[in-house]
């Protein structure tokens, strides 16, 4: 039983499908790539596995355990655009949420959770940034103090829906080495990602999903033109095409 | 003060109390209010318990206690129906707010007009604009009770709220749920508005909630701080308010809000950061700065050309001439350049931050068009503002990530800084077998070098070289190293 094992899901906003059928086993301790065109479901499929909306039919198991029981051990990472930088917020208060789910309801943080909160931010290399609020902080900055959340959670299962969104390319290749190191140490991370022609350098796994799971597996099998044309339906223009060699 | 001559002693400390308490829950509450965007919801619910207050007051015969639960169930039912709206009617979602609240309101003031025709003891004016200073004990321990229970579920479920309002999907994921923290927000909204009737009356209660907290919001960035400083200027906002009410006799409701926009805009203008002053001598100070180093480098490049003279210079900045006159005087105060008798030349320090300020220029339009792409072209004026605000710190990482470059994208010459190591990669001779030293110029170098392959303490072998590379084997692996950047690795053999 992998990570992460969905079986016969299908999720819908009203009347209108945008997940069917879809049935796939993740491994543990493997980086993939979640990749489909616009509106193809790919941050559905995030909410269905963080058990945020409501699904029509199937199951989604973490580690072989309903959701419930495992929210601790996955942590979402949203879209940059999805968060209000000019809140205020400190980088610490954002990683020190890591700590909430292993609180009771009146439970106050203590030192310890501070401490784990602090090593978060020194593996991340952005200790010294712990005061900051988190608008004065560069794009990869930024990231990191995300990921630093996750890792003061001590989950294993990571969800960024596109972080590379809104970084420049250098600051991208670096948070893919630090991905990369992550997986190393076990941690199951599922990316969303748009740029077809990156996918090769940074995903060993690859999920093709427009609305029904095109493919799903090791990149070098499954990201093939064929695949990639029926997850984009003819969508794929030229330009793509060159760009996967 | 008048305060006591006019009212008596126990009407004047109570209507004292009384504000203070909604200063200081209002101010926190406020905060919440203003980050969730939902400060047109605040005076929606504070508007539409009006008709819960008349069904108290008939069926609980004026009690204190009647009024209050009348009150909270009609916010609370308010903000149900306006969720329930906002999800299932294709309405807009502001909109939907505002039917909500004007027809609670409008029944709400129909109907104690007719109550108050009627002939009962019931003021529509005193819920308007308040009354603060014909509270009675019940009134005002009532205050107190909802004052101390909003504050104390603050601190309890602080992190609730701070999770839910900064970023609700993620608390979603941790098990939050997102929406018993809204309603709950919501109770303590009703809670505070029929607690702040009495001093500021429904139609000003918004104003407590949301001034104080803007004006905070002007002045940290950290949430703590800023329920602390909103919380006093809440408190300070409604007692100077009061004041003003006993010095030229008008309401108090209004007073407190003017006080409160008056701190507001105190804090617009004049807050650190945040404020215009600020940003205004900011963008001077900036300026200033610029026009500075313009007038050093262009000094340095007609020096170089052996034709610096002030005509000149005033030519190639296109300054008039009292600005070149300041700007040069500064140089010379700063032992930049020398002034004598209308003869002008620049010091060796001036020479030398110059070329700190061409190595910035040409140095990041070169990373402009490596590492981001762009055209030549289009450089300029951007390198322009840029290479007044690069520290030393990064042009050292940037220069690292670009591998030492010698040359600008239009050909011209970066200066470089003269750091030559004891023993150079680039120096060693086919064949010959080395350790890269664990000295390296800084730590951009070691990092570069790191994400080359290339660790210290690992032997590696000299393979071949051309004009720009030069090829080493390390673990079995053939790393190509640009000439430019072996120049700069410290080797031992
Ligand atoms: N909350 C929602 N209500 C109704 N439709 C939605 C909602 N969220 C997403 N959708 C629709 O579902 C489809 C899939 O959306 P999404 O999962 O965000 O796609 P992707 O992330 O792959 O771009 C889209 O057509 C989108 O319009
Ligand atoms: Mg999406």
């Amino acid at each position: 039983m992998g990570a992460i094992s969905i079986k016969g899901l299908s999720v819908s906003y009203d009347r209108k499908t945008v997940l069917t059928n879809i049935y796939m086993d993740l491994a543990a301790g493997e980086l993939y790539g979640v990749l489909g065109p616009n509106g193809a479901g790919k941050s559905t499929l995030f909410k269905a596995i963080l058990g945020l909306i409501p699904v029509n039919t199937g199951q989604v198991l973490i580690n072989g355990e309903p959701i419930d029981n495992q929210r601790k051990k996955m942590v979402y990472i949203p879209q940059k655009g999805e968060i209000d930088w000019q809140f205020p917020a400190t980088v610490m208060d954002v990683v020190m949420m890591g700590r909430y789910p292993f609180k009771r309801i009146l439970q106050r943080l203590n030192g310890q959770d501070k401490n784990i909160a602090m090593q978060a931010l020194r593996d991340m290399g952005i200790d010294q940034l712990k005061d900051r609020q988190i608008g004065e902080l560069s794009g990869g900055q930024q990231q990191r103090v995300f990921i630093a959340r996750a890792l003061c959670q001590q989950a294993d299962i990571f969800l960024m829906d596109e972080p590379f969104v809104g970084v420049d390319i250098k600051t991208e290749q670096k948070i893919v080495e630090i991905l990369k190191t992550l997986r190393k140490s076990g941690k199951t991370i599922l990316v969303i990602h748009h740029d077809l022609s990156k996918v090769h350098d940074y995903f060993d796994k690859v999920i093709l999903l427009n609305q029904w799971l095109v493919a799903c597996g090791d990149t070098e099998e499954v990201f093939t033109e064929e695949n990639i044309n029926r997850a984009y339906r003819g969508q794929l223009n030229i330009l793509h095409k060159t760009m996967l060699h | 003060m008048e305060l006591f001559d006019l009212f008596n002693y126990a009407l004047g400390i109570r209507a004292l109390i009384a504000s203070v308490l909604v200063g200081l829950m209002c101010g926190v509450l406020g905060c919440f209010i203003v980050l969730r965007n939902m400060s047109l919801v605040g005076d929606a619910l504070a508007h539409a318990v009006l008709p819960g207050v008349v069904v108290g007051f008939i069926v609980g015969g004026a009690g204190v206690l009647a009024i209050f639960t009348g009150a909270v169930v009609a916010g609370l039912l308010t903000a149900i129906c306006i969720t329930w709206i906002q999800h299932n009617v294709k309405t807009k979602n502001d909109a939907a707010i505002g039917i909500v609240f004007t027809a609670m309101f409008s029944i709400g003031v129909m109907w104690i007009s007719k109550v108050a025709r009627e002939g009962a003891h019931l003021d529509l004016d005193h819920f308007l604009f308040g009354n603060v200073l014909g509270l009675s004990n019940s009134d005002l321990y009532l205050t107190a009770g909802i004052t101390v229970y909003v504050l104390l579920s603050v601190v309890l479920f602080y992190r609730y709220l701070f999770a839910t309002t900064f970023q609700p999907v993620i608390a979603e994921t941790m098990g939050i749920s997102v929406r018993a923290i809204h309603y709950y927000l919501m109770l303590l909204l009703s809670f505070a508005v029929v607690a702040s009737m009495q001093a500021v009356g429904v139609i000003l209660v918004v104003a407590m909630l949301i001034t104080p907290a803007s004006t905070a919001l002007l002045l940290t960035n950290r949430l703590k701080y800023m329920l602390l400083i909103s919380a006093i200027i809440g408190v300070l906002a409604s007692v100077i308010g009061l004041m003003i009410t006993d010095f030229y006799n008008t309401t108090p409701g209004p007073a407190m809000a003017v006080t409160a926009t008056l701190f507001y805009l105190l804090a617009v203008f004049f807050a650190p950061q945040k404020g215009l002053l600020f940003k205004f001598l900011y963008k001077r100070k900036i300026r200033k700065r610029i026009q500075f180093e313009d007038t050093l480098k262009q000094t340095l490049k007609l020096h170089e050309r052996s034709s610096l003279s002030l005509p000149n210079l005033k030519e190639r900045l296109g300054f008039n001439l009292n600005t070149l006159k300041y700007n040069l005087n500064l140089l010379a105060r700063k032992g930049l350049v020398r002034q004598s008798s209308g003869t002008l030349a620049i010091t060796s320090e001036g020479i030398k931050q110059a070329t700190r300020l061409v190595r910035a220029h040409r140095l990041w339009e070169t990373y402009l068009v490596q590492e981001m792409s762009m055209d030549a072209g289009q450089i300029h004026e951007e390198a322009e503002i840029y290479e007044h605000v690069l520290t030393d710190e990064l042009l050292d990482e940037i220069e690292a990530n670009l591998s030492y470059p010698k040359l600008d994208p239009h050909g011209a010459p970066i200066p470089q800084n003269d750091y030559q190591p004891d023993k150079s990669l680039s120096s060693l001779s086919i064949d010959t077998v080395a350790e890269v030293a664990e000295n390296q110029l800084n730590s951009y170098l070691v990092t570069r070098l790191w994400q080359l392959g290339i660790g210290h303490d690992e032997s590696f072998k000299v393979m071949s070289k051309t004009e720009d590379f030069i090829e080493i084997k390390i673990d079995d692996e053939l790393v190509k190293v640009p000439v430019t950047l072996a120049d700069k690795i410290n080797v031992e053999t």
